[in-house]
């Protein structure tokens, strides 16, 4: 007996998940090419707003202030590029196996829709925090981009899995009790 | 491409959902996480040696929560990666290994497999339990090395039985 095939996920989707991907190889290149110029970037925007960064004058205790600064935005940076590795290669499984498993029309494409757009925004979240850190500190860009990127599109990307693990538990339950009912 | 069973792709479906779960943990959830862990390193004092000098008490509590913090985090990449793996070795399975019997066995082994990542869950909440260096000998002897064993074994049965369809498919000289 053979396996049945895999369906192709719409192309769109597939797009997506492939330019996501592409992105963070183009993260990850440009993160390390430009690590000097995007401190000094850093540094001199957190230099003009000592307020928001709490400097206060003192070299010895700006410096560590700066410097945790400059560790975290370099920490977002990263985690952008491992998140949209991660989640490039998620959509287009999870796509994959929506587009193969899942029977019902509209369940599918929510779950198709979800997990494309709460993926593919996602890890700009990362981006964001990184951007917003020389501006409103590490604290509120964290906040911020809680709010605006991750909370929403995280949680879509979620609710697509549940609802995908769900249509395929109800699928392995419909296979188990058609297999009963056949045998003898 | 041939699909693997629905089981295997249920489960790695499964994994991969819990590990997106866990991911919301180690960010908006943290302090919960926190409170939750330093409850349990207070309610198992005695697993944890905590002898009731402040300064020695709270290195110890601190060592554990990050232990257990750890255990999320590993298992948050862990099912993230190592499920799109299964799925896509289960495919070359169902899509390369002709006999019956070799392919079951080797979905079998990467259901099993699948589950490896939960051995990190068992790992944080053990450490929380039984104590730091307890709860992860527990976790690496009882649960990680049997589970990732399985998924070795399967890959490595997939390599060996490529290899031989590799050379049967050369032509002879």
């Amino acid at each position: 007996m053979t396996e049945p095939r895999w369906r192709l996920p719409p192309i769109p989707v597939l797009l997506v998940g492939v330019v996501l991907i592409a992105c963070a190889e183009l993260g990850g290149g440009a993160m390390a090419q430009f690590k000097l110029e995007l401190a000094r970037w850093a540094r001199g925007t957190m230099l003009a707003r000592p307020h928001v960064h709490g400097l206060v004058g003192v070299r010895d205790v700006d410096e560590q202030i700066l410097d945790e600064a400059l560790v975290k935005l370099d920490g977002g940076l990263r985690l952008f590029h491992l998140h949209a590795e991660g989640m490039g290669t998620i959509i287009i499984v999870t796509a994959m196996v929506a587009a193969s498993l899942v029977d019902r029309s509209a369940l599918r494409r929510t779950i198709v829709a979800l997990i494309t757009v709460g993926g593919a925004v996602y890890p700009l979240g990362y981006l964001l925090w990184s951007g917003l850190i020389p501006f409103h500190g590490i604290a509120r860009g964290k906040r911020l981009a809680e709010w605006l990127v991750w909370i929403p599109f995280g949680s879509a990307a979620i609710l697509a899995m549940w609802l995908l693990a769900a249509a395929l538990a109800a699928q392995c339950i419909r296979s188990v009790a058609g297999r009963s009912r056949v045998a003898p | 491409m041939r699909r693997p069973p629905i089981l295997l792709v249920f489960v790695a479906v499964v994994m991969l959902a819990l590990g997106e779960t866990a991911g919301a943990l180690l960010s908006p959830l943290r302090p919960a996480v926190e409170r939750y862990a330093r409850a349990r390193v207070a309610a198992n004092a005695a697993a944890h040696g905590l002898t009731g000098s402040a300064e020695y008490d709270d290195e110890v509590r601190n060592r554990a929560i990050f232990t257990a913090e750890a255990g999320i985090s590993f298992f948050h990449t862990h099912a993230e990666g190592l499920a799109p793996v299964i799925l896509l070795a289960g495919t070359i399975v169902a899509t390369v290994v002709a006999g019956r019997r070799a392919r079951g066995i080797l979905f079998g082994l990467l259901t099993v497999g699948a589950l490896f990542p939960l051995g990190y869950v068992v790992y944080a909440l053990a450490a929380l339990e039984t104590g730091r260096d307890a709860g992860v000998e527990l976790a690496e002897r009882y649960v990680l090395t049997p589970l990732g064993t399985s998924a070795i074994l399967a890959l490595l049965g997939l390599v060996v039985i490529l290899g031989r369809a590799a050379r049967a498919s050369q032509p002879a000289r």
